[in-house]
């Protein structure tokens, strides 16, 4: 695969999110995934044992490097250490991509360390849109943004989610990182159809899916702690029938973290799934 | 629509995240109001295991009702404003002090919690070793010795304590813990460092924790055995000070707690 400074090849593999639970299982074994994807900010660090196992396992797997805090919507603009140190990080271990997320996450003030929603509006949409120009000029390479799971919407929203993504990408170049998970969970907070937004996408754009469970309730909540549910498989076959290049998929799992078996074997349904969808598709 | 309205906004919405007592903004309702609680449990939550995963000791040493009091009112008195969360830690250590007055200890386990989690992502760097030292000053003069200045471990710190740490440490490694009597019958330090990947600390007299702080400051090595001396000391006095210090200056050699001369 190769990626040039505008582009991001498609890469059809199955990954999972590297946690420090399985840092030995990942050391010792030969775990059968075609790439690991780590959270950036673990790993922005000067030195230590972390980033030496991380060093370790790249030079078994691909790594993807994915951010929460690089805070893409904020209004103040993106902060010059983070990038420095994001940076080094690319620069050092030649990840596969780089992703984040569309929300914000801090003022100049204050960081939630949450993924927080924007207004969809024309304003937030040219903040964004600032932004991810000076993340690709500063990184040297374009990103994938990732859909987020929401809890709430704004009186003063002008455009949808995917009318925002499909103008965000088109406007700056970006690539899209589905979560299918957050499409339902959004989905079922805010009464939209997923097939509605499926469809809204530029679905060229998209270049990895994520896939984890949520807890449900009157507001269901994006908690990463359990299996991969039903909805959510079916909701990712239809994505991987729509989808008109390969993608990488990834289990997300980030609390109640199971032993790594228990991830491959959701990691092989997803493959399966995805295997079945290629094959309608071909028919 | 203003270019200032996103900046406003967000600033609102961080208001009501960290102030719940904050009137909702215009043109919210319940359906907003119900999302934001949704946020505000989320930030908590996330501080409140960032602390209890970074000051796990501390927590065990006072109690999961007590932690989570120190935790909350560090939450509110220090919200976070670094890109990562691992720094909400900066300043436990007094919160701890502010909220366990009368148990000193307390805010030096989380001193020194918060140093060793600093020290596992501290820059790596390859300790000066004896050889090296002694091949370095192999020709120093009386002033070349009295001018040196040492290079310490990256983000390697000391401090002064009253509490045996080290049997702290050790005894809230068990669940349950049983601790003994921790007063220290004499002002002692602490010096925290790296050996290799791992954080490591040791306890020693308080005036070698604080000759430690002095070359961290950027004294000299002269400098500190005048620190050491203490105020105008005698020619005697200022000999066992050099001679302290130099037996210092082995013992940080041998743990690895130098790493060149500048």
């Amino acid at each position: 695969m190769s990626n040039s400074n505008d582009m991001i090849e498609p890469f059809g593999g199955f990954g999972l999110g590297l946690r420090r639970t399985h840092y030995e299982d990942f050391l010792e074994g030969d775990v059968p995934v075609d790439f690991v994807e780590v959270i950036s900010e673990n790993y922005m660090i000067e030195g230590g044992r972390q980033l030496r196992i991380l060093e370790e396992i790249r030079e078994k797997h691909p790594v993807i490097i994915h951010g929460v805090s690089m805070s893409i919507g904020s209004a103040g603009g993106l902060d010059s250490d983070y990038l420095d140190k994001l940076k080094q990080l690319e620069r050092r271990i030649d990840p596969l991509w780089v992703s984040d997320h569309l929300c914000w996450t801090r003022t100049s003030a204050h960081n939630s360390h949450d993924l927080l929603p924007l207004p969809l509006t024309g304003e937030a949409l040219d903040v964004v849109c600032a932004n991810i120009d000076r993340a690709r000029d500063h990184l040297g390479r374009p990103m994938l943004f990732e859909n987020p799971s929401s809890y709430l919407t704004f009186p003063e929203d002008e455009l949808t989610e995917w009318e925002f993504l499909c103008e965000m990408a088109r406007r700056t170049g970006c690539y899209l990182l589905l979560d299918v998970n957050n499409i339902y969970v959004s989905s079922r907070n805010h009464g939209f159809s997923v097939d509605e937004y499926l469809s809204g996408l530029p679905l060229e754009r998209v270049r990895q899916i994520h896939l984890a469970g949520h807890t449900p309730g009157e507001i269901i909540i994006d908690t990463h702690d359990r299996e991969v549910c039903d909805d959510v498989w079916a909701l990712y076959a239809k994505a991987m029938k729509a989808l008109p290049q390969p993608v990488a998929t990834m289990i997300e799992r980030d609390d109640k973290i199971p032993p790594l078996p228990e991830l491959l074997s959701e990691l092989d349904r997803a493959r399966g799934i995805a295997s079945e969808a290629c094959e309608a598709v071909l028919a | 629509m203003s270019s200032t309205d996103l900046a406003e906004r967000q600033a609102v919405f961080m208001q009501q995240i960290l102030d719940e007592n904050a009137p909702l903004p215009q043109g919210w309702g319940n359906s907003q109001a119900a999302g934001m609680q949704v946020y505000r449990g989320n930030y908590r939550s996330a501080l409140m295991d960032a602390l209890g995963e970074t000051f796990e000791r501390t927590a065990r040493y006072v109690g999961e009702g007590p932690f989570q009091q120190v935790a909350a009112h560090h939450a509110i008195t220090h919200p976070p404003a670094s890109w990562t969360i691992d720094d909400a830690g900066a300043g436990f250590d007094e919160s701890c002090a502010q909220l366990f007055g009368n148990n000193p200890e307390v805010a030096e386990l989380a001193w020194l919690e918060w140093s060793m989690l600093g020290l596992a992502t501290a820059r790596d760097a390859v300790p000066l070793d004896g050889e090296a030292f002694a091949e370095e000053t192999a020709r120093f003069g009386d002033t070349d010795w009295a001018a040196m200045k040492l290079v310490l471990a990256p983000r390697a710190v000391s401090k002064q304590v009253a509490h045996d740490l080290t049997a702290m440490w050790s005894a809230l490694g068990d669940e349950p813990f049983e601790m003994g009597d921790i007063a220290c019958d004499r002002p002692r330090g602490c010096l925290v460092w790296r050996e290799g990947e791992r954080p490591t600390f040791t306890m020693v007299d308080a005036e070698e924790a604080q000759a430690f702080g002095a070359i961290q400051s950027g004294a000299t090595y002269g400098e500190v055995c005048m620190l050491l001396a203490g105020d105008n000391a005698s020619e005697q006095a200022i000999g066992d000070a050099a001679m302290r210090a130099g037996a210092m200056l082995g013992r940080w050699l041998n743990e690895g707690m130098i790493v060149e001369l500048a």
